[in-house]
């Protein structure tokens, strides 16, 4: 019993980490807003934390530059599972206008399982939102007990 | 009268003089140091064992032990020779006493293996011990100064043992300034009250003394109270304790601060409540509570700003010191049923602070030992190579916070109430914010010392070795015993010791013979036992709940692993998923240490704490001008009052 | 007989009610009313009531990480500690005249009692090894410092009244307080003790950990303080602390200043103290949380030691005056 317990507050309660991996701060800006009184996330329980090590779900945004690769891995790595990493916007789905540059070293699923991608330059809150959504329902399916 | 136990005090006294010049006939051989090593713990356990079989007549059935030295008995009702009485309270503080220096001497086989001269430290040491046990023991108001002369200067010479090092001799100098100052207007005071009564006994010079002050005794009490209170470290002399507990050796560091302290109070106790029966004066009680919450708030705040771990100790002792005599300060009071509250919270409170001070001192000892030193900013981390070190510290800690299951709380509490019932309600504040401070400033310690990230220069630091530990786990025992049956320590050791400071007839009648003193001291003051309700809150059904709480929240903490998924991701990519969260940096060291923390705090009262550190400026003529202006406020005060 | 009777009646109090299981469900429901009424205010819709169940049980089932550098047991064992603490208070608060475990120094031993889980929160965070988390234990520090010195005085104001007409001098007792207010009216009532009210309610914030005072677990400048390296059950033991935290002091506030006999049915009790808890911890955390910003842990220290150190200074002087 209380393995459904805990399978329902997974989805019920998810709490978001974002790393910003070379991004222009576009997706950033929309993401925080999404936690704002008009699109309010907050209604699906989901808050942001500090830190990776209370997150559940990982927000990736930017495409993956050669500097800030090995910290985005130092920090996904720091977060405990079941974890559900989404990559928001079109840059690490496709290093969008920056593909080729000398600094960028490929999209993100190069480099971590990527679960859910959003595209969008930036994407629309709805679909953010939507996307969100479709995060819980894997999170819901990476279940694991004892 | 003279069956077996009236030879006691005097086997208990006269054994560790013994050993001490035994060892020094032994001489600095390398083979006899085995032997030297284990004739002071032998000479410590044996007198005390004879303490402890003086409990049954001197506490349980209350009877009083007399000795005549020399067997020079008075002569019509005149005291000729020196004579030893042992009440209540003198065996108390006896107890004490014993017990650490035994703890210390054991402590002290392993701890000073690098040192040469150990046969000059062990001759010194049961000097020590055995003058503090003399001291306590006698009923002569000269043999007492005697004894702390010895005491003195033995404590002077352990201080500076190490005379390598530029800081003992330093603090080996400032203690021989300020403490012959103490023993000089001491012996002032001692000298006016023999050319007044024409008698060095204790019990006679109650009894002539009683109720009718002259100008000459309140002189002399006023000298006596000072010299005393350089010896107890009440602020402004608590300036020399400071230097002599960080550069003595930790084993004798844990003997000055704890317990020799404590001889002061007592002798400060006998000297108002039985020489003096300053019972039911305001004006006494006005002073000595002043002056305990004077020396709580200034012993605290220096103890936040330290940087050397063993400093910050000793600052710390003079403010718990400052605790006992407020406590004491109430026992002054009108008011009876205050008055015993207040004097079981001081006797109390000197109980809890020789086993927490001694307990935190030895780990002191230890990290100072295993890693060669004691500055909080050069330290870090080091739970994870000496964690039994690290587990006693933390007990320690909460029991000098007053922290519930441990001893702490209930001598804190007692004085909360005391100090609160009479009608010093800023007193009862200060005494809270001390202790959140003192939480504070062992909390800073724990974090730059214990937790925290290890050094590198001290990867290969090793626990110590059992005979160091082997005394830190008894007063660790001794702190939790104490916290969770506090009647039973009550019972047995605190309510005789606080009838017999309130009731000294009995003391004066065993010398002189029966219905001197009945004359004087006609009514006895009843001290109500110590139940549960008195001490806050345990009774044995809240112990079983609160054990069945812990079995519980154990199960919790054991079987509640619901270890989640099995999907291998690929976070094993670089292997950093068990190092520390730096944003994503690499590990690398940031070890916060003892600069940094309470910087705000610190900033904002920062004219506070620059005026009290640069008060204490290191130089030794303003420490003796403190004593001396302390010495001219008391006398003006005592002279404009009484 | 009579023994094991006492024993299951013990064992009522601690597990069931008022003791883990009461303060488990009634603290999560608090934390939750608070969040939404924050989004309330905010016009948002915010989360359902039940969102710290959900906080807590997800914790629960994730998987928790110990980083190399940290004192494993310290580390382990801090959270149990201050939940262990916080539910033992639980026992000593009466509920309108309803005491479950008295003695004659409740007062001192809940001030006690109280700052254990503060202090749990160090140890564990100074256990953890990471620089963020020596941060937060300073402020942790400073914070506990600033709200004690207020705290004792309005105790001792009250003390001071109860035990002048209960007995004569002073008293340290919860049952004696209450006592006090059944024969002489609520304790609220008398104009002199209003500042002390004042003073309390301004305390509970710093108590509870939330904003403006929580500079010690900050979670956008330290990465959340002393938590940084926590997660799974061990985390969710801290949440749950908090919770219960806040219950813990709205009740504390309810017994000291509306205490007395409330109705004699014991059911009634519960239901009013339930209703004037989740006022209580309305008014002072969640009107307070979504207006003010956070303050810098310097100025928490001079706000508490200014204003609520002198509200309750001029209770305790007017008490010793005999109003």
């Amino acid at each position: 019993m209380l393995d459904k317990i805990i399978e329902k507050s997974r989805i019920k309660s998810p709490w978001i980490y974002h790393v910003n991996a070379g991004s222009c701060n576009g997706c950033d800006i929309e993401l925080i807003a999404l936690l704002g009184p008009r699109f309010d996330v907050e209604r699906f329980g989901v808050k942001l934390t500090g830190t990776p090590k209370h997150a559940d779900i990982v927000f990736v945004t930017g495409p993956v530059t050669a500097q800030t690769k090995d910290r985005m891995l130092r920090v996904i790595s720091q977060v405990p599972d079941p974890k559900v990493i989404v990559s928001l916007g079109s840059c690490p789905m496709s290093c969008n206008v920056f593909k080729g540059s000398y600094s960028v070293v490929g999209p993100l699923d190069k480099w971590v399982p990527v679960d859910v991608s959003i595209g969008g330059c930036p994407p629309k809150p709805e679909a953010m939102i939507d996307g969100l959504i479709k995060a819980l329902d894997i999170l819901k399916e990476k279940r694991g007990v004892k | 009268m003279t069956s077996y136990f009236s030879n006691l005090p005097i086997i208990a006294i006269l054994t560790p003089f013994l050993g001490a010049f035994l060892t020094a006939l032994l001489g600095e051989r390398k083979k006899l140091l085995i032997i030297e090593k284990c004739i002071p713990i032998a000479t410590t356990f044996t007198s005390l064992t004879s303490l402890i079989f003086l409990i049954k007549p001197v506490l349980i059935n209350k009877y009083i032990v007399t000795y005549w030295m020399g067997n020079w008995k008075p002569e019509s009702q005149w005291a000729i020779g020196i004579g030893l009485e042992v009440d209540a309270f003198s065996l108390f503080i006896g107890l004490i006493i014993a017990a650490a220096c035994f703890l210390s001497a054991v402590y002290s086989f392993r701890y000073m293996e690098e040192d040469n001269g150990l046969d000059k430290y062990y001759v010194l040491f049961q000097l020590l011990s055995a003058s503090m046990i003399g001291f306590v023991l006698t009923g002569d108001v000269f043999n007492m100064y005697v004894m702390l002369e010895i005491m003195t200067f033995a404590a002077i010479a352990l201080t500076s043992f190490r005379n390598h090092i530029y800081k003992s001799v330093e603090a080996g100098f400032k203690y021989i300034v300020i403490g012959s100052l103490g023993s000089s207007f001491i012996l002032l005071g001692t000298a006016l009250l023999y050319s007044q009564l024409h008698t060095l006994n204790i019990a006679q010079m109650a009894a002539l003394l009683h109720g009718n002050y002259t100008p000459v005794s309140i002189l002399a009490l006023a000298f006596m109270l000072t010299g005393y209170a350089v010896k107890a470290f009440l602020v402004p002399c608590h300036t020399w304790p400071v230097d002599a507990h960080m550069a003595a050796p930790s084993s004798i560091s844990m003997l000055l601060s704890g317990i020799m302290s404590k001889t002061g109070v007592y002798a400060l106790v006998r000297i108002l409540y039985m020489i003096y029966q300053s019972t039911g004066r305001p004006e006494m009680e006005f002073l000595i509570i002043f002056w305990g919450a004077v020396t709580m708030l200034v012993g605290i705040t220096m103890a936040v700003v330290q940087t050397d771990f063993k400093r910050l100790l000793a600052f710390s002792s003079v403010s718990q010191i400052g605790y006992i005599m407020a406590g004491f300060g109430v026992g002054l009071s009108v008011n009876k049923g205050v008055a015993v509250v207040g004097t079981m919270g001081g006797l109390f409170h000197m109980l809890n602070h020789a086993a927490f001070k001694s307990l935190l001192f030895l780990c002191a000892g230890a990290v100072l030992h295993q890693t060669g030193t004691t500055d909080l900013n050069k330290l870090g981390g080091l739970s994870k190579k000496m964690p039994y070190t690290t587990a006693f510290f933390i007990i320690g800690t909460l029991s000098i916070s007053g922290i519930p299951p441990f001893n702490g709380f209930v001598s804190k509490w007692l004085i909360y109430q005391a100090t609160f019932e009479a009608g010093y309600a800023p007193v009862t504040i200060i005494a809270l914010i001390a202790s959140v401070l003192t939480l504070a400033s062992l909390v800073k310690v724990i974090q730059s010392v214990f937790f925290g990230q290890l050094r590198e220069e001290h990867k290969d630091v090793k626990e110590v070795p059992l005979t160091m530990r082997i005394p830190m786990m008894i007063l660790s025992a001794i702190c939790i015993f104490v916290g969770v049956f506090p009647h039973i320590v009550s019972k047995y050791l605190i309510e005789p010791a606080a009838f017999s400071i309130y009731n000294i007839g009995s003391y004066i009648d065993v010398m002189f013979g029966k219905g001197y003193a009945v004359k004087m001291f006609k009514e006895t003051v009843s001290i109500p036992s110590m139940n549960y309700t008195l001490a806050g809150y345990w009774n044995p059904a809240s112990w079983l709940i609160l054990f069945v709480i812990l079995l519980i929240a154990l199960i919790l903490f054991f079987s509640f692993g619901y270890k989640t998924t099995n999907s291998k991701v690929v976070d094993d990519l670089i292997n950093t998923r068990y190092e520390t969260f730096t944003g994503g940096e690499k590990e690398s060291y940031n070890h916060l240490g003892e600069n940094d923390m309470f910087w705000g705090m610190r900033q904002d009262f920062g004219r506070y704490f620059k005026f009290i550190k640069n008060a204490h400026s290191g130089v030794v003529n303003d420490y003796v001008l403190w004593v001396v202006t302390t010495c001219a406020l008391v006398t003006i005060y005592l002279f404009t009052l009484m | 007989m009579e023994v094991l009777k006492t024993l299951l009646q013990q064992m009522f109090y601690v597990l069931i009610f008022p003791g883990f299981l009461f303060c488990f469900i009634f603290g999560l429901f608090l934390s939750g009313i608070d969040r939404k009424m924050v989004a309330r205010m905010q016009r948002r819709i915010g989360p359902p009531i039940t969102q710290s169940f959900y906080d807590f049980f997800k914790l629960v089932g994730k998987d928790h990480i110990i980083p190399r550098k940290a004192s494993k047991k310290a580390f382990l064992l801090a959270p149990v500690f201050g939940l262990i603490s916080i539910v033992i208070i639980s026992l000593f608060i009466p509920i309108f005249g309803f005491t479950f475990q008295e003695s004659t120094a409740d007062i001192i031993v809940i001030l006690y009692l109280i700052t254990i889980p503060a202090l749990s929160l160090v140890f564990g965070g100074s256990s953890s090894g990471s620089a963020y988390a020596s941060i937060g234990i300073s402020r942790e520090m400073v914070t506990m410092l600033s709200y004690e010195l207020p705290l004792v005085m309005i105790l001792l104001s009250i003390g001071k009244k109860a035990g002048a007409a209960i007995n004569g001098n002073v008293t340290f007792s919860l049952a004696d307080i209450g006592k006090y207010q059944s024969l002489y009216g609520i304790i609220i009532s008398k104009w002199a003790l209003i500042p002390a009210a004042i003073a309390f309610l301004l305390i509970i914030p710093a108590e509870v950990g939330t904003v403006p005072f929580d500079a010690a677990e900050a979670e956008t400048e330290i990465c959340e303080g002393p938590l940084v390296e926590y997660s799974g059950l061990y985390l969710g033991i801290y949440k749950l602390t908090q919770a219960v935290k806040m219950f813990i002091m709205g009740s504390l506030f309810l017994a000291l200043f509306f205490g007395g006999s409330g109705f004699s049915n014991i059911f009634l009790n519960i239901i009013l103290m339930i209703i004037g808890v989740i006022i209580t911890i309305v008014i002072s955390v969640s009107f307070v949380r979504s207006i003010l910003g956070r303050l810098k842990v310097e100025q928490t220290l001079k706000f508490f030691w200014t204003v609520p150190t002198a509200l309750s200074a001029i209770s305790l002087i007017l008490v010793y005056l005999k109003y």
